[in-house]
């Protein structure tokens, strides 16, 4: 399998000094393409921190991570821009939608940037999308005249929008109650299967049940592995997929 | 938690703190100098007209004199208290050669006259009266302080040796726009002086009630009394004597209101961007209870704080500061009578401003009201925010860049946020082109047809000799055969009599000839064409009540004649009282003859000024360039140097705006930012849309700003220009500067300011700012 991202022993710290710490501590990891990553470990592990490293959003203090051929530390601030908007889509836990624009337009946000002459296909393609998502019907709402789910699928549409290579995820479905979180979780399963890489940072052992691979993290390492599909009996059974990665974690003394 | 929120907003605000209690404090001082100096102006007038005991009415009289008449006309008025005629020995500038400078170009008419036995005195520096020996000669306090002159200096004047003894105080003419300068000597030397001018008298009346001075003044000009020069009132003389000082009051008043303005908008944008930023905190604080009063209370305090240290400091200021503008008033007028109101005053004023500060933020504050707490806490913003922009969507445009749209997109959606700096950009737009158009203005050469003044290159005037007509045929044939003069025009002035509604009779002069050769600007209406026809200046039009299109019937060759009113036009000529017509006549008697000239070529202005002096010795011959450079030569330059005064402050203040309003957003805006740049934006598109936002701005700002300044700042400049005497007119408009120079200077200056303050968008963190 081709790898799309290869991170190799990256630190990153934060504070000064005695205060020093790191945060991600010589983290190596391969993600390939069309990969569905679930990441996971105690909360301040540094899995949100990996996320932005992952995506080029923050540099790193050592070590290299190279995104699809490119490596970031060789990149200028714009390239690392363009990057994100043509070959990444991100879905945060909360909606971070723009206040001034509706919903249709937030979708249309990073897609516009460079395609404003084919606004009518990408208005239609958006449109497509909020169907598939359920919430055709919103498009010239106010993001506050929306609830939290659907300002999630919201999200989902716009990482969508540029046909990435990949969808970095940092608990979608946190903020959500556990039917949206499964409707959501669905969406993604779904995208999953047309062929984008997904990476999802979450802490429930449900959704990361439902990858390919989990990364668990412990103070800034990786500190172990888990394939969900390894176990060929427990393979299309959800539950007993749910029971293996728990069992899992539990050693992992999560 | 009351404390923290207002010591976290000051810190994080240090700078646009500062500013705005900068411009507090500036505007307090200003408003404390303009309240000082209006009380010093106007004590300092009163003593020096009480002390000076200043006439109520006076009248210059060239001509002969019938004191006997005039003695028993003041007798057997009631209202008169003191009468008397005085000397005035006007005598050619040149005579007066000192070592600063001779007087030989002075548009003034210079003279000497001995000290007022009864009233009208002449006073020192001290404000006492000046008794003055033989051999000592007292200068105007003009000629001393612009250096013309010194005290203790030697001068000969015709053949006689004075010492400059002191400057001289005069109530009645020592401002500029009055046009004659008395120089004091004693009775002896006048004596010795007086063959070497020529005598003008000033008939000089005190009343004894004020009051009466209008009844006065008519009961004056029916007697048929010595009349042939300019009728001077009291009410004029303060005028006069207020007026160079009253301009600077009013330039300062009018920068305090722009100044103050400028700290509303600070303090206006400053706490609409702070309300924004706490819309969930406020929200919470009212869920949980707190009354709107206590939560006003917090925000209150800060700006209460501001203003008060403003207002302090500027108060203090005003201090540092009113020694210099009150030197002036104090050299010419001397001290004045109430001075210890003045700091008081001054301090009332700016309490004022404080608590205008205060007000406003209240009022700014009553917006809590509107804010819902459920809204707030679930969305952290009010809903339906972006209502006016709502059709302004990015998935129907395809006309603009998508980073200009996301930034104009953003103006419309935060108008009020926005409307600050936009009424910045109006305001530093007027303040560049209104000054500009009128320096413009007054400095053109039409500029004087508006105070009654034609616009020619040569002026001849024949008066106090005899046969005025035929020395005015005689100059005219002489100009006729002059290959070198283009084209000229003979005016002569008549005194005629007016039949009033009432009945009565008044005199009027009348300037007879074609006024169509070099035409005066009108205030309504156009100059008389016709032998029926004649147009009044605006001062006689008003006390006739006469309007374009009315008649008056005026007594030509012994016969009641109609004549209809067919033009206003505005004149500081002749006391201000004139009339143009082009009848024919021989009945009365001229009272002097004005002939105008333009020249083929200007540039020899100063050898056909020589020739035609020479050749016709009775008549005086000047130079009309030469006579606005000295008259108001002075103001001119000023306003010259105003309006690149205000060039430079208006786009300091631009920049300086615009810099923190820029900064202020950036910091507002971390999160839009950070999310933009999660999804790709680079910094690039990110400073794409500030500069689209301030563009945007910029582009209605100066539109609004040019608009305003072509219609209230006429308005505006129309008061000053009214001071010149000059009622009606129209902004001369150099459209290279206003239209061209001025908006691309503002661009300019705010481009570089965005630019400058979006620098620190790069540095904006993804990961530290998108969690919300
Ligand atoms: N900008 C920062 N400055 C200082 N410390 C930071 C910063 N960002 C993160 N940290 C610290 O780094 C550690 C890892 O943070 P990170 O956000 O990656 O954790 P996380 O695993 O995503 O936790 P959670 O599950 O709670 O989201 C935490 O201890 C956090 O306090
Ligand atoms: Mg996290």
């Amino acid at each position: 399998m081709k790898t799309l991202i290869a991170c190799e022993n990256v630190t990153k710290s934060f504070g000064l000094g005695s205060e020093k710490r790191n945060v991600l501590d010589g983290i190596s990891v391969d993600i390939h393409q069309g990969e569905f990553v679930a990441v996971m470990g105690p909360s301040g592990s540094g899995k949100s921190t990996l996320l932005y490293a992952l995506s080029g959003m923050d540099c790193v203090d050592s070590g290299k991570v190279v995104f699809d051929g490119a490596d970031f530390s060789a990149l200028k601030e714009s390239e690392l821009a363009d990057l994100r908007r043509t070959k990444m889509g991100f879905v945060f836990q909360q909606p971070t939608l723009l206040r001034n624009l509706n919903i249709l337009d937030n979708i249309l946000l990073p897609s516009m940037r460079d395609g404003r002459k084919n606004g009518v296909q990408l208005t239609e393609k958006a449109k497509t999308f909020m169907e598939k998502t359920g919430i055709a019907g919103l498009e010239m709402r106010d993001i506050t005249q929306a609830s939290g789910g659907q300002l999630q699928r919201v999200g989902i549409c716009r990482a969508l929008m540029g046909d990435p290579k990949i969808i970095f995820g940092d608990e979608p479905t946190g903020a959500l109650n556990s039917t949206s979180a499964s409707e959501i979780m669905r969406l993604l399963a779904d995208i999953h299967q047309s062929g984008v890489t997904i990476l999802l940072v979450t802490h429930d052992v449900r959704v990361a049940a439902q990858t390919e691979r989990v990364l668990f993290i412990l103070d800034g390492k990786i500190a172990g592995e888990y394939l969900p599909d390894a176990d060929d009996e427990a393979r299309d059974d959800f539950k007993a997929r749910e029971a293996g990665l728990t069992a899992w974690l539990t050693g992992m003394k999560f | 938690m009351y404390y923290r929120l207002l010591r976290n907003d000051m810190i994080k605000g240090k700078v646009i703190t500062l500013t705005t209690m900068l411009f507090v404090a500036a505007a307090a001082m200003l408003v404390a100098l303009a309240a000082i100096l209006v009380i010093n102006l106007s004590g300092a007038i009163d003593t020096l007209m009480t002390q000076a005991e200043t006439p109520h009415f006076t009248q210059m009289h060239a001509g002969e004199l019938d004191l006997a008449r005039l003695e028993a006309f003041a007798v057997q008025n009631e209202a008169v208290a003191g009468f008397q005629a005085v000397e005035f020995l006007n005598m050619d500038g040149a005579q007066f050669l000192f070592a600063g400078g001779s007087l030989a170009d002075s548009v003034q008419d210079n003279g000497f006259s001995v000290q007022n036995e009864k009233f009208d005195f002449l006073l020192d520096l001290a404000g006492n009266l000046i008794t003055v020996s033989d051999g000592e000669l007292y200068v105007p306090i003009a000629y001393i302080q612009d250096g013309t002159a010194q005290v203790g200096e030697m001068v000969s004047i015709a053949g006689r040796t004075f010492t400059i003894a002191g400057a001289l105080r005069d109530s009645q003419m020592q401002p500029l726009l009055s046009s004659s300068k008395r120089f004091l000597v004693s009775q002896n030397d006048y004596d010795a002086l007086r063959q070497f001018g020529s005598v003008e008298y000033l008939i000089e009346f005190r009343l004894h009630d004020l009051d009466d001075l209008g009844a006065f003044e008519t009961d004056y000009t029916s007697a048929g009394l010595e009349a042939n020069g300019p009728t001077l009132t009291y009410a004029l003389f303060r005028m006069f004597n207020g007026l160079s000082d009253g301009l600077m009051i009013a330039v300062l008043l009018l920068v305090s209101a722009l100044v103050i303005a400028i700290a509303f908008l600070c303090i206006r944008f400053t706490l609409l961007a702070k309300i924004e930023d706490d819309y969930r905190e406020i929200g919470v604080m009212k869920a949980i209870g707190l009354r709107i009063e206590d939560i006003k209370k917090i925000y209150l305090t800060k700006y209460i704080a501001i203003a008060a240290a403003g207002s302090l400091l500027g108060y203090g200021l005003s201090f540092l500061f009113r020694d210099v503008l009150l030197a002036n008033i104090r050299l010419y007028m001397g001290e004045s009578d109430n001075t210890s109101l003045a700091p008081i005053l001054g301090f009332v004023s700016v309490v004022l401003v404080f608590l205008a500060i205060v007000a406003y933020v209240n009022g700014v504050l009553g917006r809590f009201r509107k804010i819902s707490p459920a809204e707030a806490v679930r969305y952290g913003m009010s809903q339906g925010k972006a209502g006016g922009a709502r059709h302004f969507r990015l998935s129907i445009n395809q006309l603009l860049d998508t980073n200009v749209f996301l930034g104009i997109k953003d103006v419309l959606a935060r108008k009020s946020l926005y409307i600050t700096m936009l009424a910045v950009l109006v305001l530093a737009a007027f303040i560049i082109i209104v000054p500009q158009n009128l320096h413009n203005t007054i400095s053109s050469n039409s500029f004087i047809t508006y105070m009654g003044v034609a616009n020619s290159d040569l002026r001849i005037d024949i008066q106090q000799t005899d046969q005025i007509a035929n020395k005015a045929v005689e100059i005219a044939e002489a100009m006729e055969k002059d290959q070198s003069i283009s084209r000229f025009a003979v005016l002569t002035t008549k005194t005629f009599r007016v039949k009033l509604a009432d009945g009565s009779q008044e005199r009027i002069k009348i300037e007879l000839g074609d006024h169509l050769v070099f035409p005066l600007a009108y205030t309504d209406g156009r100059a008389p064409a016709a032998e029926n026809e004649i147009a009044l200046s605006v001062l006689n039009a008003n006390e006739m009540h006469k309007k374009v299109g009315d008649v008056i019937t005026v007594i030509i060759n012994g016969k009641e004649t109609t004549l209809a009113v067919c033009g206003v036009y505005s004149d500081v000529t002749n006391g201000g009282k004139t009339a143009k017509a082009v009848f024919s006549d021989d009945s009365a008697e001229v009272m002097w003859s004005v002939i105008t000239a333009e020249l083929v070529d200007p540039s020899m202005v100063d050898e056909k000024i020589a020739e035609y002096a020479n050749r016709f010795s009775f008549a005086k011959v000047s130079d009309i360039d030469e006579f606005i450079r000295q008259t108001y030569g002075g103001t001119i330059r000023a306003i010259g140097k105003a309006s690149y005064g205000a060039i430079g402050i208006a786009l300091a203040l631009t920049m300086l705006i615009t810099l923190l309003f820029m900064r202020m957003l950036i910091a507002k805006d971390r999160y839009t930012i950070a999310v933009m740049k999660a999804f790709g934006f680079t910094n690039t598109d990110i400073k794409a849309q500030y500069v689209a936002r301030s563009v945007f701005v910029l582009v209605v700002g100066i539109l609004l700003g040019t608009l305003l300044a072509n219609t209230i700042g006429e308005i505006l400049a129309g008061v000053v220009i009214a001071s010149f005497g000059a009622s009606s007119f129209k902004f001369v408009i150099n459209p290279a500067f206003a239209y061209l120079l001025s908006p691309l200077l503002m661009a300019g200056v705010v481009l570089a300011a965005t630019i400058l303050g979006t620098l620190d968008a790069g540095q904006i963190q993804i990961s530290e700012n998108i969690k919300e």
